[in-house]
């Protein structure tokens, strides 16, 4: 029986379209619903803090990439940051909430975009999770010797979806031409680009490598209903038979099931069942928060509310805000492609150190999905 | 639901134990969620006849609930003299809430008579029988936990299902004072529960009855709610 080995982050890379867009200039490129400018848009920035961000639509609502291209190109960086060439992958993990077409998967379209020979892929679709979901594949594919170079990568392509001719026409417009909140505040929320890494079973030479000593996903979809979602409208979205392609996609463009979606009374409750995660996590001993010497947590401290920060500082479960490393604000939220885009300019702002341990924390609206990995500086 | 298993860390007994009781009112919160009336709550298919039964099946633990924690009050010693202070001004503040739990009741078109009478579901049965079980032990440090899960439940559940209510039904202010009060009131709650924890603890042994005792307490919650039926 071969032993299991140790697997190394070697390379890390992102890709982010196009200049960084202001604030005010958002609309410009995810357009305008009825030709009206949003009401919720301000407060949905106050809350996420995000102040730039990118995306693959120039201002004229012309496709500058697709979410498959954009994977590609990261992990065409994080080869190269590994010191490797794209012929020297064989195993590709590809990660995104919602992919460049319906059928086939992430994984084979970002493949075709990339090029070269015959690799293993494996497609991950979820939300920001997935990212990990195809982390853990990869790591543990070179883990188990199956593999010795493998990529993980995520992107999104959000503002695609974000079109105001997915909304106009249907039940999310009311009849005064205003976008129903649920599906606005998201428009304010998500960006685009992609992000991948590079596993291996040896660190690079002569560069810091992260060894990942654990990637753990929880799931808690049996307790909670869909909080943010594409494909059914709100009051049936937890009745995955209803689902839009039962309609058709005239019907459920109508009902306004084919947007995205996020009820946000639920996101709060969601919040604090990813705090309980965490905390029990901390219980285990599976993280111990006086160990991590950084954190990259793909959600901003200014969205945990007051009361969940003091839990964290009273259930001795918080890390104080000097380890926390953050680009949210700068490159946007990026859904699934955020962890890599966040680690890609951590790694190289020089600020890590060997032998210090590096927590990830991704966690997922879609249905109440947190994922950790924890990684150590070699 | 399984016991944690204690392990010593950094911050000393009393973060351990809001540790502990923090990942168990989560896992309450999750079970919660999946009973049939909730369930109903959150998916838009709650009807007056549910709300009706909910503050009923409600009715019951809140009028214990001052009763027991005079109990336990009475069988603190001498030591815990401001614990028992602590418990007894906090049931002198919620004794008559259940009168408060009648009149949204009769707003919301039902019969005094009615909640007045009914009966204690199974659920309420098991939890009230629990509460006054532990209640009557002497120095019942344990209940503790039972506090942090009630207590979590007005601060947190109550006014999300009381404006969830009011949402789906349509239903006047007075309809629902009683959970929207409780939510509204409950703000420095876990300021006050970590200076009662700092009464009893540290002491391995109560550390590990408070976190049992949440469980028990969250378990028999549950099968409350989920014994209501309209």
């Amino acid at each position: 029986m071969t032993l299991l080995r140790d697997a190394y982050i070697t390379g890390a890379g992102a890709y982010l379209p196009g200049a960084p867009v202001a604030n005010d200039r958002i609309e410009d490129h995810i357009g305008r619903v009825h030709g009206r400018c949003s009401l919720l848009g301000r407060r949905a920035l106050r809350w996420n803090g995000v102040q730039t961000r990118h995306y693959a639509m120039d201002s004229e609502g012309h496709a500058t990439d697709s979410n498959a291209g954009m994977c590609a190109k990261a992990v065409r960086a994080a080869l190269d940051d590994a010191g490797l060439g794209h012929a020297d992958l064989d195993y590709l993990a590809a990660a995104t909430t919602q992919g460049d077409y319906l059928v086939p998967g992430h994984g084979v379209t970002v493949h075709g975009e990339l090029g070269g020979g015959p690799i293993e892929v494996a497609s991950f679709q979820s939300v920001c999770g997935s990212a990990l979901m195809a982390a853990k594949a990869a790591w543990l594919s070179v883990r188990a010797g199956e593999h010795n170079v493998a990529a993980a990568c995520a992107g999104e392509f959000s503002s695609r979806w974000f079109q105001p001719g997915f909304y106009e026409g249907s039940a999310l417009v009311d009849d005064k031409g205003r976008l129903a909140a649920e599906a606005d505040f998201l428009r304010f929320t998500l960006s685009d680009g992609a992000g991948a890494i590079v596993i291996e079973p040896a660190p690079q030479p002569g560069a810091l490598s992260l060894r990942i000593d654990h990637i753990d996903v929880v799931s808690l979809a049996g307790a909670f209903e869909p909080c943010m979602w594409a494909g059914g409208d709100r009051e049936n979205r937890s009745d995955a038979a209803q689902g839009w392609s039962q309609a058709g996609p005239l019907a459920a463009h109508a009902a306004g099931s084919i947007a995205l979606l996020q009820d946000f009374d639920l996101l709060k409750r969601v919040i604090r069942a990813w705090v309980g995660v965490y905390l029990k996590k901390v219980d285990e001993g599976r993280i111990v928060p006086d160990e991590v010497d950084w954190l990259l947590c793909h959600y901003s401290a200014q969205s945990l509310r007051d009361e969940l920060m003091s839990l964290l500082d009273k259930t001795a479960g918080a890390i104080p805000p000097e380890k926390w490393f953050s680009n949210l604000a700068t490159v946007g939220n990026v859904g699934s492609a955020s962890i890599w885009v966040m680690l890609d300019e951590f790694l190289k702002s020089g600020r890590l150190q060997r032998g210090q341990k590096v927590l990830c924390v991704v966690p997922e609206s879609g249905r109440a999905l947190v994922g950790f990995m924890m990684l150590e500086a070699v | 639901m399984t016991t944690a298993v204690v392990t010593p860390a950094r911050g000393g007994e009393v973060s351990d134990v809001l540790r502990r009781l923090a990942v168990v009112f989560a896992e309450f919160e999750g079970r919660l969620a999946q009973t049939p009336l909730i369930r109903k709550l959150t998916r838009g298919r709650f009807s007056p006849d549910d709300y009706r039964a909910f503050l009923s099946g409600l009715r019951q633990q809140v009028k214990d609930g001052a009763l027991w924690m005079s109990r336990a009050a009475s069988n603190i010693g001498e030591a815990h003299l401001e614990l028992r202070s602590r418990l007894m001004r906090h049931a002198v503040t919620e004794h008559r809430d259940f009168r408060l739990l009648e009149a949204d009741y009769v707003a919301a078109g039902g019969e005094l008579a009615e909640i007045q009478g009914a009966e204690k579901n199974i659920g309420s049965e098991a939890l009230s029988a629990w509460m006054f079980h532990e209640a009557s032990k002497p120095e019942p440090f344990g209940l503790l936990g039972a506090m942090w899960i009630i207590e979590g439940l007005g601060q947190i559940k109550a006014l999300e299902w009381g404006r969830a209510a009011q949402r789906r039904l349509g239903l006047p202010d007075e309809a629902v004072r009683f959970l929207i009060y409780h939510g509204e009131n409950d703000a420095a709650h876990i300021e006050e529960f970590e200076a009662m924890l700092g009464l009893v603890l540290p002491d391995p042994a109560t550390a590990r009855r408070i976190v049992r005792t949440a469980e028990v307490t969250a378990r028999l919650y549950v099968l409350q709610i989920e014994e209501i039926v309209s």
